[in-house]
């Protein structure tokens, strides 16, 4: 007997008066005390799934055709009244974004008890029930919790609270939309693990929503790939993590860097569709992109067929997805000379901070000592305050250090001119949200040349540089002439990256810079790392939270916890044999390749 | 694409424009559109109602006050002091504020704390107050009128622009533009002003409906140009006394405030809708 059944689900859209199918045809089902993974990129709309069952969409969005039901009743026709008595009661949200989820100016306390009285705990029984569930998501000292706002709380903890909040009813399903994507990897495995053990202790079914096919293969029991609002593929996790029937999860599996081999990228070229361009698809939506796609393909869209055992694939070419191949990668052809090029000693920088009584020192970076080499990718890791970035800022200039020493490409940095207009020569910067990072009101011709302005560069030489540089990164000539806006969010990260190589810069330092973005446009960027470090002479520092990127890109690795450097090394080398704590409690927290292998950081 | 930028495009911003526009016609061309010398008294016919209305002469379209001055002449006239000290007061105000306001939330530190308390006590005085003390020490005439007002309205702009300047000065690209080699004073030209240049338009146009209404205010009270120039503060002033025996001339010159502070409210709110991107980029998306 299923708890959430889906047939033939179809979600549209009005766009300027067209009639576009956002979701088409979604069927599935949800057993009690399953997990289903609905995977997929950004806009292939999975979060559209979640907000079908609350019946909360954005204006335009309606469902035109099908049904979804819980527990027999169709939640699409279902009265409103109705519909609101199971919402929170019976069917649970966790959001993406716990900071957001919570209301700033109530206490927790305050927030949970209008919950439970909202599912009808009596009063007198509410206090107990709340340190009964806080105890149940491993939240110490529930009883202090109680009095706290949610931004004297990490991330991590306001996901337990929501947790909390969304098991107290004993719901029968519970909806996690990308519960862990705005939180560090460490905190990702136990929050995962969290759910995994309140959903065992109900019996609850769970639809978790990811963009992290291998997180998915961990977590779910089934797996449902969508790509532009439709089922490319549908099946038990294993199944579909082990054989891949559409081309579609593959190329997401080959995206991904793995931890233990270290492999090509399969970059998908180009962009999903957008949703305006749903109705001109004439067959597989995904063809454009697809390796195997042969004239046949563009002619009438797939339909759902069964390749084994209830796995279910959108291709009329399944037998042949498991030909798709990213070639392997000799292991990084060490390139880098002897010559030291940037070299840090002693490096520490403290922050002030309180009022003008009570003030207390916070040290960001303590004693941080190494060197990187010419034409060596070193990584930086660790979770998020633990002072990868003010080291950037530092090494850049952006923050004066209050300890230490910084030699770039032979010069000490003295807050001199000289060392200043040294360090821009050699040093720059690419910075982690090119949002914020490429000033909206230019184009993007001027953004890449913005290092050529102060010299006084002609119109013409510059036009003429925007163009190499953007041939370089892989970007057609006319973008030049486009606002940032108008790019994608994995162009826009390619326009930063060219505006930090405009000057030719001996040192790159990258801040995060392809974290937020989907695997393939991750894949994509890495590669073109890859190419320009082929193509280039230049170093790199390489800061990002997760490993499996820094495993694939950099020949060596330091390790930051709470601003101290706790073990660096050769990438391999700190990869197999970690040496210190932290590290190994990083290692553990990634999702293994293989879902058949045991995740640690979930059994432990 | 559409040929016309979008804030051309908004019904409020036209509106405001139209009014604006007639209103800085009218106060350019007031030789040549005017049917009396502003000053001429005619004593034989004082206290004239509109000529629409009975007992109104056509030589005197709206009629005239107790001096027999015609009432249309002075307001047309009056909208010469309007309108000068609506534009060149605003965008004194606008130049102080501004440049105080993009140092203070650029350089942040001391510049700032000092500059924000600056802010702070010149704030604490009543405005209209602080203006009347400014004029008595000043005297009457057209330019210290604008002098007072520009006195007064700078702090509005600093404080409300060193918020955003604040905010545009945490964008990765202005860290960028220093990274890349900008000087200071390019970064702020070229990186910050063309962000909070949008909200500054829009103060300047909400501050000259203030300007026009502070001038109204001190020309009331006698504080603003002297008796010789006709102002529609003055006018009202005129009017007061004989409020029951004619009416008309108290209401002329209300309407004129009224009609030109809403084209200049209309006209900054349309702005502030079209230009402010945290307004377009919630819409567009």
């Amino acid at each position: 007997m299923s708890l959430l059944v889906a047939n033939s689900l179809t979600v549209s859209a009005t766009l300027d008066g067209e009639h576009v199918p956002v979701i088409r045809d979604l069927s599935f089902s949800l057993a009690p005390g399953k997990v289903l993974g609905l995977v997929g990129e950004s806009g292939t709309g999975k979060s559209m799934v979640g907000r079908t069952v609350a019946q909360s969409f954005p204006p335009g969005f309606a469902v035109s055709n099908g049904s979804l039901s819980f527990a027999s009743a169709d939640l699409v026709t279902m009265d409103t009244e109705a519909r609101r008595a199971l919402l929170g009661r019976e069917i649970a949200f966790i959001p993406q974004e716990p900071l957001s989820a919570l209301d700033p100016v109530m206490t927790i306390r305050a927030q949970f008890d209008e919950h439970l009285a909202r599912i009808g705990v009596a009063a007198r029984d509410r206090r107990e029930r709340m340190l009964e569930l806080f105890e149940a998501v491993h939240l110490p000292r529930g009883a202090e919790l109680l009095a706290r706002y949610p931004h004297q709380l990490s991330g991590g903890m306001c996901q337990r609270v929501l947790i909390a909040f969304a098991f107290a009813s004993r719901p029968k399903l519970v909806i996690a939309d990308e519960p862990t994507t705005a939180l560090d990897v460490t905190i990702q495995a136990r929050i995962v693990r969290l759910i995994a053990e309140m959903q065992e202790r109900e019996n609850t079914a769970v639809m978790f929503i990811t963009h992290d096919l291998r997180l998915a293969a961990q977590v779910c029991d089934d797996i449902l790939v969508l790509y532009a609002g439709r089922t490319a593929e549908y099946g038990s996790a294993c199944n579909v993590f082990a054989a891949p029937g559409h081309p579609y999860t593959r190329c997401l599996q080959l995206a991904n860097p793995a931890m233990r081999k270290r492999r090509e990228l399969y970059a998908l070229p180009e962009r999903m569709p957008g949703l305006r361009a749903y109705n001109a698809i004439t067959g597989c939506a995904f063809a454009p992109r697809c390796p195997n796609a042969i004239s046949e393909c563009t002619r009438a869209p797939p339909p759902l067929a069964e390749i084994g055992a209830s796995h279910f694939a959108a291709c009329i070419r399944a037998a042949r997805t498991a030909d798709i191949a990213a070639a392997a990668v000799s292991p990084t052809e060490n390139r880098a000379a002897d010559a030291t090029i940037l070299d840090v000693s002693g490096l520490t920088k403290r922050f002030a901070s309180g009022g003008l009584f009570r003030r207390f020192e916070l040290t960001a970076v303590r004693d941080v000592s190494f060197t990187l080499r010419e034409c060596e990718f070193v990584g930086i890791v660790g979770e998020s305050g633990s002072g990868k970035s003010t080291l950037a800022r530092l090494i850049v200039g952006l923050e004066e250090p209050s300890d230490g020493r910084i030699a770039i490409v032979g010069r000490q940095m003295d807050g001199s001119r000289d060392a200043a207009e040294h360090r821009r020569r050699h040093v720059q910067m690419v910075f982690q949200d090119p949002q914020s990072a490429l000033n909206p009101r230019r184009r993007v011709g001027g953004i890449v040349t913005q290092p050529m302005e102060p010299s006084g560069a002609s119109r013409e030489d510059r036009l003429a540089r925007a163009g190499l540089l953007l041939s370089e990164i892989g970007l057609p000539p006319e973008v030049a002439m486009r606002y940032p806006a108008q790019l994608s969010g994995g162009q826009r990260q390619r326009v930063n990256i060219a505006r930090a190589l405009c000057a030719v810069p001996r040192i790159l330092i990258a801040d995060e810079i392809v974290s937020g973005l989907d695997v393939s446009v991750q894949a994509q960027l890495l590669n073109l790392l890859a190419a320009l470090r082929r193509e280039r002479q230049f170093s790199m520092l390489f800061i990002s939270h997760d490993l499996s990127v820094v495993r694939y890109l950099c020949d060596r690795v330091l390790v930051m916890y709470r601003g101290e450097l706790v073990e660096s090394g050769p990438t391999e080398q700190v990869f197999a044999t970690p040496a210190h704590d932290y590290t190994r409690t990083l290692l553990a927290a990634v999702p293994p390749d293989d879902p058949a292998e045991v995740w640690q950081a979930l059994s432990a | 694409m559409n040929a016309l930028p979008r804030w051309l495009r908004s019904a409020r911003v036209l509106m405001g424009l139209t009014i604006i526009t007639t209103i800085a016609l009218i106060a350019l061309l007031a030789p040549f559109i005017a049917p009396h010398d502003p000053n001429e008294q005619n004593l034989i016919s004082t206290f004239l109602p509109p000529a629409w209305v009975k007992g109104g002469d056509t030589a005197f379209p709206f009629g005239t006050d107790s001096l027999g001055r015609c009432v249309l002449s002075r307001l047309i006239y009056g909208a010469r002091i309007a309108m000068t000290v609506a534009i060149v007061a605003s965008l004194g105000a606008m130049l102080i504020g501004a440049v105080l306001a993009h140092i203070a939330g650029y350089f942040g530190g001391t510049l700032d704390w000092l500059i924000g308390r600056t802010v702070d006590v010149w704030m604490s005085f009543p405005p209209v107050i602080l203006s009347l003390i400014l004029m008595v020490g000043l005297g009457i005439g057209l330019r210290n009128v604008i002098l007072a007002i520009v006195l007064v309205d700078w702090t509005r702009f600093c404080r409300v622009l060193r918020s955003e300047v604040l905010v545009v000065t945490r964008r990765d690209y202005v860290a960028a533009a220093r990274l890349i080699g900008f000087s200071h004073w390019r970064t702020i030209t070229r990186e910050v002003l063309p962000a909070t240049l949008p909200l500054l338009i829009t103060l300047v146009s909400l501050e000259m409906g203030i300007a026009v209404i502070v001038e109204a205010i001190l020309s009331f009270v006698g504080m603003s140009v002297g008796a010789t120039t006709p102002a529609w503060g003055q006018m009202i002033a005129d009017a007061r006394q004989y409020i029951y025996d004619s009416p008309w001339s108290l209401i002329f010159p209300i309407l004129m405030i009224f009609v030109t502070v809403l084209g200049f409210n209309v006209l900054g709110d349309g702005l502030r809708r079209t230009l402010d991107v945290r307004v377009t980029e919630t819409q567009r998306t």
